[in-house]
């Protein structure tokens, strides 16, 4: 491994270790643990938007194991750039594995099994996918949900009776975290919204 | 029996101006509007108690007008009723009434629904087309992306900016779905 290599993972070495990440990783069973490095391998070879670590924090947390979402978060945004570092070395398997655990000495014997095989397995897509990385500078739009709905009365007026929409849009931002922002809009508004998302289409059709 | 209400000075201005001052006060969220500005603009020459029970009863029925949002029908059968009532108003008043709900009601009925949206609303929203150089396995693709800015907010609160990339394909979904919110609208628009 040349120096340089060896200093950047030291360096993403030292972020796993960093408050304690090391030690939250051993609450993870290693079934949701292997889910973790998967989605973010995915993430790292552009297949999928982002790492739902909202939805698989519930899911943890409903299995009995008590795990907030924003170390979830961490561990998540550090194994991302513990792998794209490897990733950018060239790293073996081995060389992987071997650096990793004589440096993180608190790292669970599961885990290592883990990343191990995660690596084994989809390391090299990631060197390939990683020149075609982008540097987002904003957010990819996942998905949109909505609700249409009537405000029929306030405190401060009895006939209210005006319909509005209610937008969710789940968002993944640069970093991969996939958050909902919502917003209400009304008829008007609405109807704007969806002739510019109209506008937009015949512009991008045309290019 | 009650004295009777002071006439409308020099017809109908004044207290069409009233219900402008009490609006912009009750409805509008205008802090300047106060009692004793309107009437040293308006009523200068009437005592004060007349003054106050005319804005009172001028207050009451727009409140009531504003929030039952009545229609032209509800509107006439409301007012006529209160001419008919026992220190009620005149048919001048009425008049008056009558004329300033048509002009002002869809202003005064937005001011109301605004104070009734305490969720983040989407404030404003600015669009582009970029053409997005990708290396991808050494080929160059020039791929045309959408980068929308949204600015979303509650209503007298700082606005977050969200700033979205859409492809062809997700501006495509996004269409699909608010094609499914104009039929839903145009359903509910024709059962009510």
């Amino acid at each position: 491994m040349a120096a340089g290599s060896a200093r950047a993972l030291s360096q993403a070495l030292g972020a796993l270790d960093a408050g304690g990440a090391a030690n939250k990783i051993n609450l993870i069973p290693q079934d949701f643990f292997a889910e973790l490095c998967e989605q973010i391998i995915h993430h790292l070879n552009h297949k999928i938007p982002g790492v739902n670590t909202a939805e698989l924090c519930q899911r943890i947390q409903t299995s009995g194991i008590e795990i907030n979402i924003g170390d979830l978060a961490k561990i998540a945004n550090i194994l991302s750039f513990l792998f794209s570092t490897a990733a950018r070395n060239n790293l073996s398997t081995e060389e992987l594995v071997t650096t990793l655990g004589s440096a993180v000495s608190t790292l669970p014997k599961h885990a290592l099994q883990v990343i191990r095989h995660v690596w084994n397995e989809q390391g090299k897509s990631i060197t390939a996918a990683e020149d075609a990385r982008n540097v987002a500078t904003v957010g990819q739009f996942v998905d949109m949900k909505w609700k249409l709905g009537v405000a029929m009365s306030s405190d401060t007026c009895r006939s209210l009776k005006y319909p509005y929409v209610t937008v969710t849009l789940t968002v993944a931002d640069p970093s991969g975290q996939i958050t909902d922002k919502s917003f209400e809009m009304t008829i008007p508004q609405f109807k704007n919204f969806f002739r510019q998302f109209k506008e937009m289409a015949s512009v991008l059709e045309t290019v | 029996m009650a004295a009777p209400e002071p006439p409308p000075p020099e017809g109908s201005r004044p207290l069409s101006a009233l219900l402008g001052g009490i609006a912009q006060a009750a409805f509008h969220g205008n802090a300047a509007v106060t009692d004793e500005l309107l009437r040293g603009q308006l009523y200068p020459e009437a005592p004060p108690e007349e003054f106050r029970a005319l804005r009172a009863k001028m207050g009451g029925l727009l409140q009531s007008i504003a929030s039952a949002d009545m229609d032209l029908n509800q509107l006439e059968a409301f007012l006529t009723a209160q001419t008919k009532k026992q220190g009620g108003i005149t048919s001048d008043q009425a008049a008056v009434i009558a004329k300033f709900w048509k002009n002002h009601r869809t202003s005064i009925h937005e001011s109301l629904i605004n104070q009734s949206r305490w969720d983040n609303v989407l404030k404003n929203m600015n669009w582009r087309v970029d053409l997005k150089s990708q290396l991808r396995h050494i080929d160059q693709i020039n791929t045309p992306v959408a980068i929308v800015e949204m600015e979303v907010g509650k209503n007298g609160q700082e606005s977050e900016f969200l700033c979205l990339e859409f492809d062809e394909a997700k501006v495509n979904q996004m269409l699909k779905k608010l094609s499914e919110i104009e039929e839903s609208m145009t359903l509910l628009t024709q059962t009510t």
